[in-house]
């Protein structure tokens, strides 16, 4: 079976040109748009039989309008923010809308700005390249609305710096988010997705180039509104020693494809991602991480936990390559899943390609219905069923949550409240 | 026949299916406060398919009339049961991974008490009844039951017991697996759960639990149905004789 260009599906990016132009970018990166362009023109859809895309259609995340047209939305989003923050960038209605940076982070020398306009070293799209897949070359032909996070090298922050991506009322949004991390560099870095309104689509890159012992913690955290169709690529590249830890947490939208991993690419990188997801109603979540051992004495670890609820669907696919040079690492993943309807469903495929001997590898998945038994052993103690459900479910996705920031741990936690008392 | 106008827990003519099999074929109990009833017999004769339909579990079909303390409990569940004072201590409780003791404790006490408890009048409430348990106060961080020794998690059911006060208390099997020093312990928290107001029911195979707490009736269950009712005696009997000697009135009480 062999994907056959689809004649009825294609993708109009007319105006890269302009649109490079409109943004004062520079002649690199126009180059780089019109080779993402390209990729896709005409758009091949990816193989249904491939792990990749196995589970979610491809077709829900093309464009029908073109992306490459600049079309400025007047937005007014709060963005009440109480904590302590090194740095916030908002980005909203295809812009970067609002950067804020602490005195202390400022004096360290911490940037935040626009990407359009960023001297990027020729960082933008190495991490994620066009050639990565349709959804990818499409934002990277396309994108606007983009920051550029810094952190020099021996950068310790004691604050957190929060990106929001809000899909907004334009028919697509393509955010884009570098983030270099200096040698000895430490910080915390939230990504937030919110919004909704229309039948929106969001196609989101982010690339974080983690330099050596640096350590790094990012959250993905996507809670947007019903209605949205969304995919978001992730991926860190680790430099020798550098200590990265990414947690997920996965709510909203309609359909919702993630593709987040990490390539251990110095020695004795570290990589752990500890990752929640809750579904409910129709809500489609389509999962890929990706860690990828290049070199020796590399470590990564993964916990992944989903829980459904009414007709609500998750594939779940996780790739582990070790290459053959990269003796000595050790790569462990556990993905569990929480069914809490009938009709809810979930799919775990581990994909393990391990080229040398000299490794220490082990893998987990399982799918299973809430426990009747548990939920008899909570009744007959005095607490109601829907309470018995959700302290179990509090405990299934709490020992993941344990392992997250505490910042972020919070924010999780009050979503998966919430979204137990949506049932 | 007892009046059972007064009575913490009484059921009439209780049928228990079990799937498709009928196991529990015709129970009467009327247990008055303070007192505390044993009901002895054989593995397999239905024992704990009692305690656990008399609570509410969801895979088993009962028939016959409950009332608990005078109101007719029949059709509520579980947790409706538990909250107006019921409580059955589990032979095998299961382990809830990532819901620490204390936690639990604290939802299921203010689910029976019906008002939020202060977390610091909790904690110190919880912390007593472990020391009265001879626990260690780590327990209150663990995850409920996971990983627990036999012995452990029965303590934590007899705590939990003392923790909600429970008017009518079902206790399943609570002896098995402890040693002499736990048993001694479990014991200790039965008798002082076992207040004039409460009434209890000792599910249990061996008579050795009741050297410790002394029980006011004792029935012998064979075969879904009480054979046979005495005083404390009945049970040493049992001790002595085995069960074999009645299975003949079993048969003969048979349909």
């Amino acid at each position: 079976m062999s994907a056959q260009p689809n004649p009825t599906l294609s993708v109009a990016l007319e105006h890269v040109e302009e649109l490079a132009r409109g943004l004062g970018e520079s002649g690199d990166a126009l180059a780089l748009r019109e080779r993402a362009r390209d990729l896709v023109t005409p758009l091949v859809l990816p193989d249904r039989a491939r792990h990749l895309w196995r589970y979610t259609n491809p077709e829900r995340f093309v464009p029908v309008a073109d992306p490459t047209v600049l079309a400025p939305v007047a937005i007014a989003h709060e963005w009440p923010r109480e904590d302590d923050l090194a740095a916030a960038a908002l980005i909203a209605g295809g812009a970067l809308r609002m950067v804020e940076i602490d005195d202390t982070a400022r004096r360290a020398g911490v940037v935040i700005e626009d990407l359009h306009r960023a001297a990027t070293d020729g960082l933008l799209g190495s991490l994620v390249p066009p050639e990565h897949g349709f959804a990818e070359a499409i934002n990277t032909a396309a994108w606007h609305g983009g920051v550029l996070v810094r952190v020099p090298a021996g950068v310790e922050l004691e604050h957190p710096i929060r990106v929001r991506c809000v899909a907004s009322a334009e028919p697509v949004s393509v955010p884009r988010v570098l983030v270099v991390a200096g040698a000895g560099s430490a910080f915390e870095l939230v990504e937030g997705h919110v919004g909704g309104g229309v039948p929106a689509l969001v196609l989101g890159v982010t690339e974080i180039a983690v330099g050596p012992d640096a350590r790094v913690r990012y959250s993905l955290v996507q809670r947007w509104d019903a209605g949205v169709t969304g995919h978001l690529t992730a991926r860190a590249r680790l430099e020798r020693g550098a200590h990265f830890q990414m947690s997920l947490a996965s709510f909203g939208g309609s359909l919702y494809k993630a593709d987040v991993g990490a390539v251990l690419a110095g020695e004795g990188a570290q990589a752990e991602m500890f990752g929640v997801s809750m579904g409910g109603e129709k809500q489609h979540m389509d999962h890929h991480t990706e860690h990828l051992h290049e070199a020796r004495k590399t470590h990564s670890n993964l916990d992944f936990k989903v829980a459904l609820t009414g007709a609500a669907r998750s594939a779940y696919t996780g790739m582990i390559r070790i290459a053959h040079d990269a003796g000595g690492s050790e790569a462990y993943q556990v993905n569990r899943n929480l069914l809490l309807s009938e009709d809810a469903r979930a799919e775990s495929i581990p994909e393990l390609e391990i080229l040398t001997d000299d490794v220490r590898c082990s893998h987990g998945a399982t799918v299973a219905p809430l426990d009747e038994e548990q939920v008899f052993y909570l009744k007959s103690r005095g607490l109601p069923h829907f309470q018995a459900m959700r302290l179990i479910v509090y405990g299934f996705l709490g020992q993941t949550l344990q392992r997250l920031p505490a910042t972020t741990r919070e924010r999780i936690e009050a979503l998966v409240a919430s979204r137990l008392h949506e049932e | 026949m007892t009046d059972s106008t007064n009575a913490v827990f009484s059921c009439a003519d209780v049928h228990i299916w079990v799937g498709e099999k009928e196991v529990v074929k015709g129970v009467d109990l009327t247990v008055m406060p303070g007192e505390i009833h044993a009901i002895m017999g054989p593995n397999g004769s239905g024992k704990s398919t009692l305690a656990n339909g008399l609570m509410g579990h969801p895979l088993y079909t009962v028939e016959g009339r409950l009332t608990l303390a005078g109101e007719d409990v029949s059709a509520l569940s579980a947790d409706e049961k538990a909250r107006k004072g019921m409580f059955l201590a589990f032979q095998y409780p299961v382990a809830i991974p990532g819901v620490t003791v204390a936690s639990f404790l604290r939802a299921a006490v203010s689910a029976r008490r019906g008002a939020e408890v202060p977390i610091r009048d909790f904690r110190k409430e919880l912390l007593a009844r472990m020391a009265d348990l001879d626990m260690d106060t780590a327990f209150a961080g663990r995850y409920l039951n996971d990983g627990f020794s036999g012995g452990e998690k029965k303590r934590v059911e007899i705590l939990q017991m003392l923790m909600l006060q429970p008017r009518f208390a079902l206790l399943d099997e609570t002896d098995s697996g402890l040693d002499i020093d736990a048993l001694k312990v479990v014991s200790k928290g039965i008798n002082a759960a076992s207040t004039p107001e409460v009434g209890m029911v000792l599910v249990t195979h061996y008579q050795r639990l009741l050297n410790y707490v002394r029980p006011h009736v004792v029935h012998v269950f064979m075969d879904g149905r009480i054979v046979r009712s005495g005083g404390p005696e009945l049970a040493l009997e049992l001790e002595e004789r085995g069960y074999d000697w009645l299975e003949p009135a079993a048969a003969a009480g048979g349909a």
